[in-house]
């Protein structure tokens, strides 16, 4: 087969200029980001770049999934293909089977030939998916599923297949000989030599040669310009995930001059702005988000559509040194997030566990909350109040701290003192003044006793750990509180707390290390389970009266602290039976809608998120809903109560175990 | 040649009288001057007596009488030796030359005198109540009770205010004090004060009195208690502030006895009203405004009015009934209408009646609604969330009315309803009618 060496060659590099070209400028723009170190422990990045990448493991998480993960382990293949077709055409008699042995000239000509025709079927599986069973997540605002743009790339894949199977498949037919190492062409050499083609079949193979050449050359130009860029940049994407707690956001320092969160585009960190690229707008973060899912402003994907938009609107501008024109935050349109949207974010995480390629969604969020709060000082109203009362009396509804001891009554309950006792109980703001979670408190105290743990409190002088705060955005009013909070930890030489709310859990275990205080923290789920495990706690009778369970994960224990197992062995020891599952568990577990701070705002657009889940409850046949954070059980209450329903009942997995303790003559309550 | 010794006074030690304490908040342990005293967990005081110098500080400031001296029997002796010594050389107190300055600076200040505030020339009732009991303590003190007026065209108000119980009224009356407006009133208050000395300043613990009194403090460098629910005069002609401290745990007095003058604001309809008497008199100390326009940075362009007609503010009533979702409908809530009407009051909601739709937003009691502190609270249907109780707990009076007699709201309620309340609620407001009737024939 002759081709044109000079010809390709000129098209090729202008292609591979103007893809460069593209390129570099896209590096350009995620270099205006600020900095941030991801260039620390490089081995364990390498390993979560072959996990996430190259093993697809978050893309294999959804049954579709399966579909790309083919495309993308043909294509790693077909890499190869490609590679070999540009030699053969820009270096006259250049053949791989002058180059290899014969036996792995073979084995190689097959692979391309089989992974041609799985990249064919799964193209065409694609493109059905997107026609006929379109899930609804694939649609956002400004980004449809059957957009120009993904039918317009799967059909250049198809046809780069199609054309690959022409071409060899006349080549075959003309040679005459057989080569059964290559199946699919094969086929395609007995279509042609009878087909109407069969007398033009050096022609059909040079015009399948430039048919594939020239959609390989514009796949190269339109590559670095659309979503598939992630085909580039996810990979580095992987390696450069956020190897701590997506909570724990980077401090600031608060000295004059300084400016806080993000209010433009530039704000960000590069890391920030690389994630815009890498986003496939796969929809499977908004099909997660507890907000998007209840019809309100917030969409996560959205928020990353955005960020890129807002990037390329303002390119010219902020590479001339000038302020973006397009705001960030700002009116609805496309590039711009609004106000409510912001707010909308419960920080569940949902979008974090289910993004492919680990965009971090959810921080983003909160730094614009940052910017709100500490520069603007532009907040829902409802807010005010909560951030006197943290700021007055260090908990969220301004109760007289005096009364944190109020739910001890009659139970003797010793202040913490170094030496004498193990534990801090950190009884938190809920857990010392919400009348409900007070039951909690006083029954994870009664099992703390039974198991022989010596434990005490910080009464009046607990402070909140300032968790909803740093979830508000409100990070000044949090550095404050940890500072006070660590500093009573230190000197009263405590290093070992025991919380019954993941909030707290979560801020003293991750976020105040960045305070450089390390506590052992344990929840009141793994040291339960531990405690029933070791037989230390014995319930004298495996309880009945809770009925069908239901466990409710908790974000701040399962998502954000991988603790998903503690919480049902102890509802299993303490009933016999394991807890039944919601349809969305564990990390795909649904918000109740309190977290991020939520708990403190209006619920004004859409279905309550509460609701939301009360329902799936209900509609699972439970009669006890299982929960271990004093918000899932406020929410839960509410939501049971506005979904009119009387039977199912919510408690605590403390509430459980201690049900299991009392003795068979006493009465339940 | 050597003095013939003297007897040294036994000065005793402070100890506690049993069951005296009313653990006032420990401040005869923040009197203490050498750090003797310490509280115990019931809020009493501990004195270590090896520490007492016998300063006295402790007894003098005990509200309770709690605190006595003791001393040991060789003392007492030694104190009737001196007595009876004593009568032939009558000991002379020796004044503090500190205490006679300070009590000559503070003689310079007399009268008491009430901001009377207006808003586009109508008065705020604060005012009127503040005149009220600046007459008792202006009596107590023997001096003149003057009301303050300022403002454009607001002469009016000084005859108002002589029907309210003021002697005298100072008067600024210029177009610059038309609006409020921090600056103006600020320098024409100073102005005054620097001029006339008065001795006690009260205003109303309103949005205009709040700004206007933590300014005029500032700047005259003296205090200012907020909120005060009750004030007298003790013996040393000092001003007893009094309001609730701590989430109105305790009851604080607050003395400002070293400077003048001495400055309180009070909330409105904490005070009860005078009596108006139209026939009396007083004297209008008119004064110049030395503030001119040009050197006021904030200008008022336009007031706009946040008042429609159907807004009602349920922060501000005096009685709330308010229903949650064991009113178990919209149409229900008549029934909370009708009680609310017979008590001159408004209707309120718990989170859960808005969501519902029952109530609009502005009605909401609570964390993410409104903070209501009335005199009364009816609670209908309401279990008492925590979320719910922070927006009322204030509140005078709560009567809970609920079916449930373990929901939490009973712990805050003042009286406690276990019922249906489609039962209870309108036997109350019937009975509320036939005694109206009552009251009306007799």
């Amino acid at each position: 087969m002759t081709v044109n060496p000079i010809l390709f060659a000129i098209m090729l590099s202008a292609a591979l200029l103007f893809f460069t070209w593209n390129l570099w400028k896209r590096y350009g723009l995620i270099r205006l980001g600020r900095p941030d170190d991801r260039f620390d422990n490089i081995p364990t990045r390498l390993q979560e770049m072959f996990l996430y990448a190259f093993a697809q493991k978050r893309v294999l998480a959804k049954p579709f999934g399966l579909n790309h993960a083919v495309i993308f382990w043909t294509f790693l293949i077909l890499l190869g293909a490609n590679g070999t077709f540009i030699l053969e055409g820009l270096i006259p008699g250049f053949s791989l089977e002058h180059l290899l042995p014969a036996s792995a000239y073979q084995l190689v000509m097959f692979l391309f030939d089989a992974a041609s025709l799985l990249a064919l079927l799964c193209v065409i599986i694609a493109v059905g998916r997107r026609i006929f069973f379109k899930p609804s997540y694939l649609d956002s605002r400004y980004v449809k599923g059957q957009s120009f743009e993904g039918f317009l790339i799967l059909s250049f894949i198809a046809m780069l297949m199609l054309a690959f199977f022409v071409m060899n498949g006349a080549l075959i037919a003309v040679m005459g000989e057989s080569r059964q190492f290559m199946p699919v062409s094969s086929f395609v050499a007995k279509l042609l030599a009878t087909g109407p083609l069969h007398d033009q079949l050096f022609q059909t193979a040079q015009f399948a040669w430039w048919l594939h050449a020239l959609v390989l050359i514009a796949f190269i130009c339109f590559l670095p310009l659309s979503k598939h860029m992630h085909i580039i940049t996810a990979i580095p994407n992987c390696f450069f995930k956020r190897l701590d707690k997506s909570t724990m956001l980077p401090r600031e320092d608060f000295t004059p001059g300084n400016s806080f969160g993000v209010a433009k585009v530039t704000d960000f960190t590069w890391k920030d702005l690389l994630d815009s690229f890498s986003c496939t707008e796969c929809g499977r973060c908004q099909d997660a988000c507890p907000a998007q899912t209840t019809g309100k402003s917030l969409n996560p994907r959205q928020v990353i559509h955005t960020l890129k938009t807002n990037l390329l609107a303002n390119e010219q501008r902020i590479r001339s040194g000038a302020s973006p024109v397009l705001p960030l935050i700002g009116p609805e349109g496309e590039g711009s997030n609004t106000e409510e949207t912001i707010w909308d974010c419960t920080t569940c995480g949902a979008c974090l566990t289910q993004c492919p390629v680990l965009i971090e969604q959810m921080p983003k969020i909160i730094q614009m909350r940052r910017h709100l709060v500490e520069m603007e000082a532009r907040f829902p109203e409802e807010l005010l109040n909560l951030f006197e009362n943290m700021e007055q009396r260090s908990n969220p509804w301004g109760i007289a701290p005096s009364e944190r001891t109020k739910w001890t009554g009659t139970l003797d309950v010793k202040p913490f003192v170094a030496g004498e006792t193990e534990y801090l109980f950190y009884v938190g703001c809920a857990g010392a003044f919400d009348s409900r979670s007070k039951h909690v408190t006083v029954a994870l105290a009664t099992l703390l006793d039974a198991a022989g743990i010596t434990w005490g409190i910080l009464g009046k002088e607990e402070k909140c750990c300032g968790d909803s705060l740093r979830r508000l955005g409100n990070e000044y009013l949090f550095d404050t509180m940890a500072r006070e909070n660590i500093e009573l930890f230190r000197s009263r030489g405590i290093t070992k707390i025991i919380t019954q709310c993941p909030h707290c859990f979560s801020t003293l275990a991750n976020d105040y290390r960045q305070y450089g205080i390390e506590l052992e923290v344990t929840h009141h789920s793994a040291l339960l389970a531990e405690l029933l495990a070791s037989g230390r706690l014995k319930v004298t009778k495996q309880s009945d009266i809770f009925g069908k369970t239901l466990y409710h994960d908790s974000c701040y224990l399962g998502r954000h602290n991988d603790i998903y197992a503690a919480p049902r062995q102890v509802i299993g020891a303490a009933t016999g039976t394991s807890p039944s599952e919601f349809v969305r568990n564990q990390e795909n577990a649904f918000c109740c809608g309190a977290g991020g701070g939520r708990m403190w705002l209006e619920e004004h657009d859409g279905e309550r998120i509460n609701l939301n889940r009360a329902k799936e409850a209900v509609d699972a046949g439970a009669d006890t809903v299982c929960v271990a954070c004093p918000y899932c059980m406020t929410m839960f209450e509410d939501g049971l109560k506005d979904a009119n329903n009387e039977t199912v009942s919510v408690r605590d997995i403390a509430e459980i175990v201690a049900e299991g303790l009392r003795s068979p003559d006493q009465n339940q309550r | 040649m050597t003095e013939p010794k003297k007897i040294k006074k036994p000065r005793g030690k402070a100890r506690l009288i049993e069951g005296k304490c009313i653990a006032c908040g420990a401040r005869c342990e923040s009197s203490c001057p050498v750090n003797c005293i310490v509280m115990n967990d019931a809020g009493e005081p501990i004195v270590n007596e090896s520490a007492c110098i016998g300063c006295l500080k402790c007894i003098k400031i005990c509200p309770a009488q709690a605190i006595e001296m003791f001393f040991t029997p060789e003392e007492q002796q030694l104190l009737h030796q001196l007595a009876a010594e004593g009568s032939s050389t009558p000991a002379v107190e020796e004044e503090d030359p500190e205490a006679r300055a300070l009590a000559e600076k503070l003689s310079r200040y007399r009268g008491v005198w009430v901001f009377i505030e207006q808003t586009e020339g109508v008065p705020a009732t604060v005012s009127w109540e503040l005149l009220g009991k600046g007459r008792e303590l202006a009596d107590t003190l023997g001096v003149t009770l003057s009301a303050v007026v300022l403002g454009e065209q607001v002469e009016n108000l000084c005859h108002e205010a002589f029907a309210y119980g003021a002697e005298q009224a100072y008067l600024i009356d210029s177009p610059v004090l038309r609006h409020y407006r921090t600056e103006p009133y600020l320098k024409c208050m100073c102005t005054l004060v620097d001029k006339y000395h008065p001795e006690v300043i009260l205003m109303g613990a309103t949005g205009l009195g709040r700004d206007l009194a933590g300014a005029v403090a500032t700047v005259m460098q003296t205090g200012l208690t907020a909120d005060c629910t009750g004030l007298a005069i003790d013996d040393k002609r000092n001003l007893m502030q009094t309001r609730p401290a701590f989430g109105g745990n305790i009851m604080a007095t607050i003395m400002c006895d070293k400077f003048r003058p001495q400055m309180a604001t009070v909330r409105p309809h904490v005070m009860p009203m005078t009596d108006h008497k139209q026939s009396a008199i007083g004297t209008i100390i008119s004064e110049p405004c030395l503030v001119q326009e040009d050197d006021i940075l904030v200008k008022v362009l336009e007031i706009l009015n946040d008042k429609n007609k159907d807004h009602v503010d349920i922060a501000g009533a005096e009685f709330i009934v308010s229903g949650g979702r064991g009113m178990m409908g919209q149409e229900n809530f008549s029934l909370l209408h009708d009680l609310a009407n017979e008590l001159g009051g408004v209707v309120g909601a718990s989170r859960s009646a808005v969501d519902a739709g029952w109530m609009p937003q502005e009605r909401q009691v609570g964390q993410t609604g409104k903070t209501v502190r009335p005199k009364i609270y009816i609670a209908c249907g309401i279990s008492g969330a925590i979320q719910h109780l922070v927006g009322m707990q204030d509140s005078d009076i709560i009567i809970a009315i609920n079916r449930d007699k373990e929901a939490p709201i009973f712990e805050v309620a003042t009286y406690g309803i276990v019922g249906d309340l489609f039962q209870i609620v309108p036997a109350i407001t019937n009975r509320l009618r036939d005694l109206k009737q009552l009251k009306a024939r007799s």
